[in-house]
């Protein structure tokens, strides 16, 4: 090599590095990039982190043990009779009230060192109004202080009272939320099976017009072409989530619009894939069956079918892991499955659950790389 | 009889492959096609079955004009037409028997080939045929566990399969060791003395021609250059053939 060129290799390198300096630095502070947050706000995190390592999976049953008594609002007439009950007794200090008159609430037979609460039920209403918490001592006994709630002096007659007590009891039990995960899990799996399956079939005839060594050399069979695989490349580049948004108001929130909205970009994707495994075929067993005087459709049965069957299929199983883990996230925009459920979980800031639903992911979506990983194998 | 007349092959990227070629075969004979590559010895036996179209000329076979048929007229010549190559082009997912079944394709109706309905006629030919070049045992593997031999025997097979009277062989030794080449030489040999069928059999080494060819004729750049007896290649004929610098190499 001579000095010379040695300086204009050199030369090239150093302008290259020198407009790629200013760029940098451009996109740093575009992207708003700051590295003290990332430490100091660690700690705000890690209440979140430490519940997704904790996934709610189990849960002992839980029991519910309510008595119920009656108070007759404003004190104007009858006391009301409290309705008989066995076991665990409630004794009110009075059982009629006037706006704002405390009421002491005692029971006693009642399980022990336990946490209960009260409610008003409205008379004439649906639904109940929480009121004081308590604990049961050793004993099995309670007292608690409360008042009348507003809205009971207003509406006045005859209100019932319950006490309620909830403790965990029997064996353990998968927990709601995992009993939920599984369930939306399978749907995903479904989902992302239903458009893997939908858009395969579509796909494989398009696959076909996007040849090149299949499609016909003239002006028809290159405009059909073009004309394909511009739609593969440009369907592919919109994101299923956008899909989705606009498949869920199209026919409503749930599975079907998540189906929908895979399917298009499985169409694209796939097809694109079937294309180029289409165009790699080798000529020699097609002529080869074609030299024996065999008609186009033998031709396409016994030279074509035998070497896109393995690599269509291999693209498919592969792609239908890709959908699973897309269904994940085009739930969150109403596609359905467990991105809806996770989704939920995370804006009510129940991380242990969404945890559940996070975990379930991992796992099914590394079991199906592993299971299409195999088949995959198998194939070719 | 095939005569070939004025056969002439131009590309669509405007390649000459073939000018101006003519030559008749009579029934029975042992020709050697010889020929550098490129010098359209392949687009020469693929024209004579329309695996590729010709520009212009005339191949008429029997008094058949094959360039004037139609398409099912063609296909019907093409069965009688055994082809064999240079990369086997056997299906390599498909089991031996499969592939030497493919053979009966131009005789079976569409519908049962596409169920793969094959007639125990068909299966039984097509076991004797493998048997017949010393693979019945493969019957049932899949093609592409077959070394280059077997499977370019396997080919034979299925050419057998066609019952043909016309055999186009395109370079059938040219992925093989020096030792398998003479084993599937023979059986093309042996199809050419004890069936009767014509050969046409392209190949690169001058001596496997000189030792297996009736009749030899060369191609150079698309055209012409020698037609004769295998003996008449002398040092200058090579030389005119291969270009001046060519060291003919010898393969016993």
């Amino acid at each position: 090599m001579s000095e010379r060129s040695f300086y204009v290799r050199w030369g090239r390198y150093l302008v290259l590095i020198a407009l790629a300096i200013p760029l940098y630095i451009w996109s740093w502070r575009t992207a708003d990039i700051n590295l003290i947050d990332l430490v100091q706000g660690a700690p705000k995190a890690r209440p979140i982190i430490s519940d997704l390592v904790r996934p709610s999976l189990l849960a002992r049953e839980r029991v519910t043990l309510s008595v119920s008594t009656v108070v007759r609002v404003p004190c104007d007439g009858p006391a009301p009779e409290p309705p008989a009950a066995e076991g665990p007794t409630v004794s009110l200090s009075a059982t009629c009230l006037n706006a704002r008159d405390p009421l002491v609430v005692s029971g006693s037979g009642f399980r022990p060192n336990t946490p209960g609460r009260l409610y008003w039920r409205v008379a004439g209403l649906e639904g109940r109004l929480r009121d004081e918490p308590f604990e049961t001592d050793a004993q099995g006994r309670f007292t608690v202080q409360t008042d009348i709630p507003p809205l009971l002096a207003q509406q006045g007659g005859v209100h019932a009272l319950d006490v309620e007590l909830k403790w965990e009891a029997g064996t353990l039990r998968p927990s709601e939320t995992l009993r939920t995960t599984v369930d939306k899990m399978i749907e995903t799996v479904f989902l992302a099976l239903m458009a893997t399956t939908f858009g395969g079939l579509v796909a494989v005839p398009l696959s076909f017009l996007g040849a090149r060594n299949i499609m016909p050399a003239t002006l028809w069979g290159n405009t059909l072409y073009v004309a394909v695989r511009s739609f593969f490349n440009t369907a592919r580049s919109i994101e299923p989530l956008i899909l989705a948004t606009i498949f869920a108001i199209w026919v409503g929130f749930g599975p079907f619009a998540g189906v929908l909205a895979l399917s298009v970009h499985t169409i694209a994707s796939l097809g694109k894939l079937y294309s180029e495994a289409a165009e790699n075929i080798d000529p020699g067993p097609i002529e080869a069956i074609r030299s024996t005087g065999a008609n186009e459709w033998q031709v396409i049965w016994y030279g074509v079918v035998p070497q896109i069957v393995p690599p269509y299929v291999s693209f498919t199983v592969y792609h239908w892991d890709i959908n699973v883990r897309m269904s994940t996230i085009i739930g969150f925009v109403g596609g359905g499955g467990i991105g809806l459920e996770l989704q939920r979980w995370i804006n009510q800031l129940q991380w242990n659950s969404a945890a559940t639903a996070v975990w379930a992911i991992v796992l099914v979506v590394s079991a199906m790389d592993y299971a299409s990983a195999i088949v995959r194998e198998r194939l070719v | 009889m095939l005569e070939i007349k004025e056969l002439t092959k131009v590309y669509d990227d405007g390649t000459v492959a073939l000018k101006n070629v003519s030559f008749t075969v009579p029934d029975g004979e042992f020709l050697v096609i010889i020929g550098l590559s490129g010098s359209g010895k392949s687009t020469l036996l693929r024209c004579i079955n329309r695996l590729i179209e010709p520009t212009s000329g005339q191949i008429i076979w029997d008094g058949v004009d094959i360039t004037a048929a139609g398409q099912e007229d063609l296909r019907r010549i093409r069965r009688q037409i055994g082809m064999i190559f240079q990369q086997f082009n056997l299906v390599k997912r498909h089991t031996v028997l499969t592939n030497v079944l493919t053979g009966r394709l131009g005789y079976t109706s569409t519908w049962r080939s596409l169920l793969g309905l094959w007639s125990r006629d068909d299966r039984e030919r097509a076991l004797r045929n493998l048997e017949l070049v010393g693979i019945a045992d493969k019957a049932h593997n899949r093609a592409d566990e077959l070394s280059g031999g077997q499977q370019q025997r396997v080919g034979i097979a299925r050419a057998l399969m066609q019952a043909p009277r016309l055999l186009l062989a395109d370079e059938p030794v040219a992925s093989l060791d020096p030792a398998t080449s003479h084993s599937v030489m023979k059986y093309i040999e042996w199809m050419n003395r004890e069936r009767g069928l014509t050969v046409l059999c392209s190949l690169h080494f001058l001596s496997l021609a000189r030792r297996y060819g009736t009749r030899i004729i060369a191609l150079r750049a698309g055209e012409l250059v020698f037609d004769g007896r295998p003996e008449e290649i002398d040092d200058r004929r090579f030389k005119e053939i291969y270009g001046e610098d060519a060291i003919e190499v010898e393969i016993r």
